[in-house]
Formats: C-alpha cells, sequence, structure tokens
C-alpha cells in the first residue's frame, strides 16, 4: 500500500524545477544560519584561546599609555611610557599573584622596509619568568636565550619567514645598528607570538639606553578575585591596569554589531525562503483541487489531506535544512577565511565552529518554521470541497 | 562607512560563501599595490592580481626544472611547493603590457623582498627593493642603482653567475653600491635571476607555447 509519504515525494517530483527552486531557498537560509551561529561560537572560542596564550591575564603598564603597542606602532617607539623595573616587587607580594614577567617593548624606524620606511618592533623578555608564561612554546629550532644579556634573539614563525632566518643567522636591530644572533625560532602557535622577535630583556634595555620597563605581565592564581587584584594595583603609582578579560568584551562588543546585523539577513532570508515555500506547497495544492476532491469522494477526511500536504512541506524543509548544513561544514573553512580576511581583528584558529548541537538546532528551527507556513495551504488542502472540484474545469 | 561595508561584505560572505580560491601564505606581495604598479609601471591604468604556484603549474617536475635553473642552493626558493605566487598583470585600458612580479631572498641580516617589472619580451622595466636590513642597505634602492637594471633579461645571466660572482656582460658591469654589504649585493643579483626564472616559467614559457 502506498504511503502519505510516498505520495508526498511524487508529488514534489511532479513539478521539479519549482521544488528544486524551493530547496536552494531553503538550503541558502540554513547554510546562513549555521554559519552564523558557528561563527559566534567559533569567534569567542578563539578569542579566549588567544587570550589564554597570552600567558597572562593582566598587564600593568605606564599611565597616560593604555596602548602601547598601538602608540608604538604610530610613534615608532618614541611615545613610550616607561615605569620601574621595581614595581615588579610590588605586585609579586600581592596574594592573588601567581607569576608576574616584566617586558619592555621597543620599536625602530627602519627606513628600508617598504617605501617610505616601517616600524620594527621588539619585545624584551626576561629569560627567568617569561618562558614559564608561555609553556605551551614549542621551537623549531633552537632554543631560549643562553645569557640574560646575551646578544640572541628567538622569532616568532611568522617574523623567521619574513626575515628569512635560521638558528645562527644575524640580524639588525635598525637605528641602533646593533647586530643580534638568532638562537631560536618557535613553532607557529596561531597568535601575535608568531609575528614577534624576542630579546633578552637586560639586552634590549641596553640597546635602549634605558632600565625601565614598559609593561608586567600578570599571571592571576586560580580562583582568585581578579576586580580585587585590579583594584589594589590601580593604588600603585602612575600605572594603568589591562585586563584581558575586558579587552575581550571591549571586541565582543565590537563584533555584536555585525553579528546583529548578519542575524536580520538570516531572519529576512528564512521569511523568504518561507514565502517561498507557502508559494510551491499552495501552487500544488492548487493545481491538484481536483485529485484532492477525488481523494475525498473515495473516503480520504479533511485530517488525511492536510496531513499529505503537511508532509509535503516536511520533506521540502528537512531536505533543504540538511543540504543546508552539510554545505555549510563543507565551506566552513573557506568562510572562515573570507570573514578573516573582513573583519578588523580576527583571532587564531578557526572562527567557524559548527557542531551537531547548533546543527539540530538550526534543522529544527527551519523544519518548525516551514511546518508553520505549511499550515495554510494544508488547511486549504482539507478544505477543499469534493463535489465543487470535481466539478470544476481542469 | 567603511565598517558599514565590511558588515554589508561579512553578511554576503555568510549568505553566500562562494567556493572562490582563496590563498592563505603569498610569497612576496606589495605592500600597497595601488601605489605601487602605477610608480613601477608608469604607462599602467590597471592591474589584476594572480596567483600562480609550482604545485599547480607543473608540481614537482617543473620544482626541479625551476631549481635546476637556478643551478644552486644560495637561489633556494624558500617556499613550499604550493605556496601561491602574486603576479601583477598590467594593464594600458584593457591591453595587456607587462607583469610585476617579487621574490624573497635572504640577506645577511634579513630577507630581501625584490620586485621587478617586465615587459612582454621579459624584459626589466623597472626594479625595486621593497624590504633589505643593513647598515647601509638604503644604497640598494638609490634611484642610480635600481636604474642599472633596466633592460635586462634572463639571458643576461648566461653570461654571469650570480653565486660565484664570476662573468661577464651588462651584470658583472653593474658595481656594488655598498661594497661592506657585499653578502646582499649578490643576494640582489641572485633575487633577480631567481625572479627571472620562475617568471620565465610560469609567464613566458607557457605564452609561447600558445598557438
Amino acid at each position: 500500500m502506498i504511503t502519505p509519504f510516498q505520495i508526498a515525494c511524487k508529488n514534489l517530483l511532479r513539478k521539479k524545477v519549482r521544488t528544486c527552486l524551493t530547496l536552494v531557498g531553503i538550503m541558502l537560509s540554513t547554510w546562513v544560519m549555521v554559519s552564523l551561529f558557528g561563527f559566534n561560537e567559533g569567534y569567542e572560542k578563539a578569542l579566549n584561546r588567544d587570550i589564554e596564550n597570552m600567558g597572562y591575564q593582566l598587564m600593568v603598564m605606564a599611565k597616560g599609555c593604555p596602548y602601547e603597542a598601538a602608540t608604538m606602532m604610530l610613534q615608532g617607539g618614541k611615545g613610550l611610557r616607561y615605569m620601574e623595573q621595581s614595581m615588579v616587587n610590588d605586585i609579586i607580594k600581592e596574594p592573588e599573584v601567581e607569576k608576574v614577567t616584566p617586558i619592555l617593548m621597543q620599536a625602530y624606524f627602519d627606513p628600508n622596509k617598504g617605501e617610505s620606511g616601517g616600524i620594527a618592533g621588539y619585545f624584551g623578555v626576561d629569560p627567568a619568568s617569561y618562558p614559564a608564561m608561555k609553556p605551551f612554546f614549542r621551537f623549531r629550532a633552537g632554543g631560549w636565550f643562553h645569557d640574560p644579556a646575551a646578544a640572541e634573539v628567538v622569532m616568532g614563525y611568522e617574523a623567521a619567514e619574513l626575515e628569512q632566518r635560521e638558528v645562527g643567522d644575524l640580524t639588525l636591530v635598525p637605528e641602533k645598528n646593533v647586530q643580534l644572533k638568532v638562537v631560536g625560532i618557535l613553532e607557529r602557535t596561531g597568535t601575535q607570538d608568531d609575528g614577534t622577535i624576542f630579546v633578552p630583556l637586560k639586552k634590549l634595555q641596553q640597546i635602549a639606553g634605558t632600565d625601565k620597563i614598559t609593561t608586567v605581565g600578570i599571571k592571576v592564581k586560580k580562583d582568585a578575585d581578579m576586580a580585587k587584584l585590579e583594584t589594589k594595583l590601580y593604588q600603585l603609582k602612575d600605572v594603568q591596569v589591562v585586563s584581558f578579560s575586558q579587552v575581550k568584551q571591549t571586541i565582543l562588543k565590537l563584533i555584536a554589531t555585525a553579528r546583529v546585523m548578519v542575524l536580520s539577513i538570516a531572519i529576512v532570508a528564512i521569511l523568504i525562503a518561507m514565502v517561498g515555500v507557502i508559494n510551491t506547497v499552495l501552487m500544488s495544492v492548487l493545481e491538484r483541487v481536483q485529485e484532492i476532491g477525488i481523494l475525498k469522494t473515495m473516503g480520504a477526511m479533511p485530517g488525511d489531506i492536510f496531513l499529505l500536504v503537511w508532509t509535503e512541506t516536511l520533506i521540502i524543509c528537512s531536505v533543504g535544512g540538511i543540504a543546508g548544513i552539510g554545505f555549510a561544514l563543507l565551506f566552513a573553512r573557506v568562510t572562515d577565511i573570507l570573514v578573516r580576511r573582513i573583519l578588523p581583528y580576527a583571532p587564531g584558529g578557526g572562527l567557524v565552529a559548527i557542531n551537531a548541537r547548533m546543527s539540530l538546532l538550526t534543522l529544527g528551527t527551519i523544519v518548525a518554521v516551514g511546518l508553520l507556513s505549511g499550515l495554510y495551504p494544508a488547511w486549504r488542502a482539507g478544505r477543499v470541497r469534493p463535489l465543487e472540484s470535481i466539478r470544476r474545469e481542469g | 562607512m567603511i565598517t558599514s561595508v565590511k558588515v554589508i561584505l561579512l553578511a554576503l560572505v555568510l549568505s553566500l560563501a562562494a567556493a572562490s580560491v582563496v590563498l592563505a601564505a603569498v610569497a612576496c606581495d606589495l605592500n600597497d599595490a595601488d601605489r605601487d604598479v602605477p610608480r613601477l609601471f608608469r604607462e599602467s591604468t590597471s592591474y589584476k592580481v594572480v596567483y600562480v604556484s609550482i604545485g599547480e603549474r607543473g608540481g614537482a617536475p617543473l620544482l626541479k626544472r625551476i631549481e635546476n635553473r637556478l643551478g644552486s642552493a644560495y637561489l633556494q626558493l624558500y617556499a613550499p611547493i604550493d605556496v601561491p605566487y602574486t603576479l601583477y598583470e598590467i594593464y594600458r585600458n584593457k591591453e595587456k603590457v607587462g607583469y610585476i612580479h617579487g621574490v624573497n631572498q635572504k640577506g645577511q641580516f634579513g630577507g630581501i623582498q625584490i620586485f621587478m617589472a617586465q615587459d612582454l619580451a621579459g624584459k626589466v622595466k623597472s626594479f625595486y627593493i621593497q624590504k633589505i636590513s643593513g647598515k647601509s642597505a638604503g644604497k640598494f634602492r638609490e634611484a642610480a642603482f635600481v636604474k642599472k637594471f633596466v633592460g635586462i633579461s634572463l639571458k643576461d645571466f648566461d653570461s654571469y653567475d650570480p653565486v660565484s660572482g664570476k662573468g661577464s656582460g651588462k651584470i658583472a658591469e653593474i658595481p656594488n653600491p655598498a661594497p661592506e654589504m657585499e653578502t646582499d649585493f649578490y643576494g640582489v643579483l641572485r633575487g633577480l635571476k631567481k625572479n627571472l626564472v620562475l617568471m620565465n616559467e610560469f609567464v613566458f614559457t607557457s605564452e609561447r607555447g600558445k598557438p
């Protein structure tokens, strides 16, 4: 015996082009929705991962200059504000603090970089405390500095690639013309460390002619009250505290605007697809009024007809939804790369993380909205009067 | 305005996510192509960026051929077989008039990025060192030095070896503007040869093969 499902399939296959176009509409909406949900989840995860990879959750820097790195790039290091290295001793005393590391950022103008010169940035780190903050660092070649004041550098993966450096090669600090030997090249981390050139803190202080530092990285103890620590750090003289959780919130707020915009577009796409579903199913009902009438004269109840038409809607929405999820999964990497090109800031790692939960949720939403769209055509079909419809001219 | 454009683009990307070819890593790009292309190719009115990789164009046999033509470890490609090279096709109105292509070459204190503009016959029209490190590195970027490379073609390297620094002809006559940076001087010449060989394989050999 033929089932309502088989009849629904046959009906849909009668008008292949129309059915296909409706399926494409639903597929595209699902694709957008799944990709959007995947981006929502993936971006935050990637951001968290980037922040965790910083090794420290708080940074203390000289007051008046909360965005040291940006200043460094804009003013070529001239606008950097410094603080005493003894600040490290004050900070480590706090009970919430697990580890601290002093950092000196320096930038020098290289006139032979690009058409009108560029900035070469250096990160002076303490060989005794910095590596412990980055236990996940792996060396592609070589290792950390041999001496706390050695004329050596450790290069991030991309920095080494750009400069074509190998362990044992020399590099030159522009402006100062100081030669440094490459002793280590890091494996790719997918973070800003990939483009960083690390120099022993003492050596960079010597090159810069200062005994001061620009930043203190602070790793907070597990379960410590971060807000309380921040308040205490603000009591230190002339310092600015930057918490990565604040940075994260700021970035997420910026991204939220884009998310709302895309979500609105996704909703419009779904509405358009659903209008397509109503149109397809309603057309199919109107074209089959006589058939429905015959079915009714043969004993089919309005509920049977309703179910039959609703099954068609269910098939269209389910197939379109599954295809959309498939495409979203298939092109997740492409979406990731394109989104990365457009966003002003994109953390490392995958930005689009699609999982089974969100795929099922999207499929459920599409099917539910689709079934709602199918209500009217199914109701119209159920209300067809048998004799009237048979009498109608075909 | 830019933000809203980006948001719209993001929306389009998410809604269409077309399977266009996206290239993650590129061997050597101009820092600001809109500014640099007209500077290097005066008669250009527009340009098109094309990505070519050894993997795509001929795979391992092509890599081997290029390595044989380069002939020395000093001229290593410093890039895996699948890394896309950025090739700028230059147009005057709708007519293609030449190419710009760049390569990385190892220098004494850092990477050297060497770009050259070539006409359709493969002759160097202009030459640009985008990046070079060293005390006297600026001398390699001076107009007087750069001009000496105008008119050079791959044929000129038949009589000159940029690894040993021996030979004759146009290239042998180019003086080192910074004698204290000898490694980088030969690095520039090696980079130029590498650039010419790659362009010959990527563009001129295949164009000659066309009916």
